[in-house]
């Protein structure tokens, strides 16, 4: 954990036309390699977040300053080198005839020469696992498929920052933990710092941090299972919590005392185990 | 109205060099009134049979058998048509296909479309609105000003105006918060045991199929490698695993808790709520006795 690469004081923004903000007066530090989880029900602004970050949107109020920049609009083009985002819906991020050819357009516009762009793009569509559709029409493949794409284009320009807006939500089980898997592994070997937006609180739960945003406030930022603690308070606000901590409510509704504290799914096994044994 | 499929292959861009074989020698039934679940890996070709359902793609051969019609290679286009008011499907991200610009309006448009006057078409919207749970002082409202689910309950709403027998969904909840997800589940769960509809539930999510579902077909490549009761389909792990499938997480845990050979599950669970009950059981009576 270095210095912040990410540094929010103060920060609202109010949509037009709407009556209260979507973002309040938030703070937030993100240590340069850190991965972060924001967790928050529809419309709590989350994304709002991230399109601030992005200097997508302008704030009201408030700055945002990326490793160690202030966001404006002269620095704007910049700042967003260090950051790429990945949408939920890959439909919308298109741009090339073909997988290949997608994943080199954000290179042929940063002006990076040919031999070393074919290396980046291979390596980038390898390491998504879809080297093997790099002919195909984006069209042709299933949305889990063009998602991997479509993260192999932000890979393929090395940012510091890869943004993840509900990035996982259309893939199949096992694409997704591919997916967690190579986040994890960029996020760890490559030093990419990740904000991963995310409804998936399996995900969330292998952060190293997670932001809980309510009504456009932040109200929690904190380990994971310091989080994950508040259960009951959690689902009511729209949220849910790991299976693990469902299974421990649901067990303590028979009248059987469980532990207070966050258990892991191993974490409750191992209670499990031990409760069976002393009786 | 019972679905059945024989023999039947679909082949993407035939006679070209990206030909591509989505489907194969499928022959399934989806029998009336259940709720089937089909689960697939990406891939899969559970998109390219959906399609099939309601005459968007026509068999390269082989036939889809739906009440009494029957689409071949050879249907036309018109007879197609017919199928609609029949099967109504729900794409995914649905909400982007509203464009009304009123509430009432979006959901009138399909029964307006298959020949109903205005009001005909209105008094089926409001029907239909109350159906998905849509708050009545929104009627008259644009639907791009409300939230996401319930922008996606309007869509739906438009899709049970044709009074369709059958409702498919391709992946309902991506996209919506765990809050959203659950009731919008259960707003499927109450069309189908009180609308008597038939529910086909395109899903990734293997604990959406255990809750939900009584009926499962699994694809693979193409092929359907399985069709049984969601209880039969999650009895072995080993059997997933090689097709690359995930346990519900449930069913997960359990066998996990079995593996330390302090607890023995007779029946797998499928649930949180049948878990805990076999959990409690277990501890009560001190663990595994057999052991």
């Amino acid at each position: 954990m270095g210095e912040p690469i990410i540094e929010i004081s103060d920060l609202s923004f109010q949509y037009p036309q709407q009556e209260r903000e979507a973002l309040s007066h938030l703070n937030l530090k993100v240590s340069t390699g850190a991965w972060v989880a924001v967790i928050g029900h529809n419309g709590s602004g989350k994304s709002t977040l991230a399109k601030l970050i992005d200097g997508l949107l302008v704030p009201k109020n408030g700055t945002i300053k990326i490793a160690g920049t202030q966001l404006t609009s002269d620095t704007l083009w910049d700042i967003r080198k260090h950051i790429g985002m990945v949408f939920q819906n890959p439909d919308n991020q298109f741009v090339g005839a073909n997988v290949e050819e997608d994943v080199a357009f954000g290179l042929e516009n940063q002006g990076i020469p040919r031999e070393q762009m074919i290396e980046r793009v291979r390596t980038a569509l390898e390491s998504v696992g879809m080297w093997e559709f790099a002919q195909h029409e984006p069209e042709r493949l299933s949305g889990g498929q063009k998602q991997r794409v479509a993260l192999a284009g932000v890979i393929a320009l090395r940012p510091k920052i890869i943004i993840l807006d509900e990035a996982t939500s259309m893939l199949d089980p096992e694409g997704r933990k591919e997916i967690i898997q190579l986040i994890k592994n960029l996020n760890q070997e490559n030093d990419f710092t990740v904000i991963s937006i995310t409804h998936d609180i399996e995900e969330a739960s292998l952060a190293q941090r997670v932001v809980v945003i309510d009504d456009g406030v932040l109200v929690q930022n904190d380990k994971p299972e310091n989080v994950f603690q508040r259960g009951a308070a959690l689902i009511e606000s729209g949220l849910d919590v790991p299976f693990s901590e469902k299974l421990k409510n649901e067990i303590k509704n028979y009248g059987i005392s469980v532990p207070q504290q966050y258990l892991t799914e191993k974490g409750m096994v191992d209670w499990l185990c031990q409760f069976v044994s002393k009786n | 109205m019972s679905i059945r499929f024989e023999k039947l292959n679909y082949v993407y861009q035939a006679g070209t060099p990206f030909e591509h074989e989505a489907l194969r020698n499928v022959t399934v039934s989806i029998p009336e009134g259940s709720y089937t679940a089909i689960i697939g890996h990406t891939g899969s070709g559970k998109s390219t049979l959906l399609q099939h359902l309601n005459g968007l793609l026509r068999p390269s051969s082989g036939r889809v058998t739906i009440a009494d019609k029957t689409i071949t290679s050879s249907t036309k286009n018109k007879e197609l048509g017919e199928l609609r008011k029949h099967v109504g499907i729900v794409f995914q991200f649905p909400e982007a296909q509203l464009f009304e610009e009123t509430v009432v309006k979006d959901i009138a448009f399909a029964p307006k479309n298959f020949g109903k006057t205005k009001e005909e078409a209105e008094k089926i919207a409001v029907e239909m609105a109350d159906l998905v749970g849509l708050p009545a002082n929104i009627l008259n409202g644009s639907p791009f000003e409300l939230s996401g689910g319930q922008m996606r309950r309007v869509a739906i709403a438009g899709i049970l105006a044709m009074k369709p027998d059958v409702l498919v969904l391709d992946e309902p909840t991506a996209g919506l918060d765990p809050k959203g997800r659950l009731e919008m589940m259960q707003m499927f769960e109450k069309l189908h045991q009180q609308q008597h509809l038939t529910i086909v539930l395109v899903t990734h999510q293997m604990d959406d199929v255990a809750n939900y579902a009584d009926h499962t077909i699994v694809l693979e490549k193409g092929e359907v490698i399985a069709a049984a009761a969601p209880k039969e389909i999650f009895k072995d792990p080993q059997w997933l695993l090689k097709h690359h499938l995930a346990l519900p997480k449930a069913t997960k845990f359990a066998y996990e808790l079995q593996k330390t050979g302090k607890f023995f599950f007779d029946k797998m669970p499928l649930t949180e709520k049948e878990l805990a009950a076999d959990i409690v059981d277990s501890l009560k009576r001190g663990g595994n006795q057999t052991e």
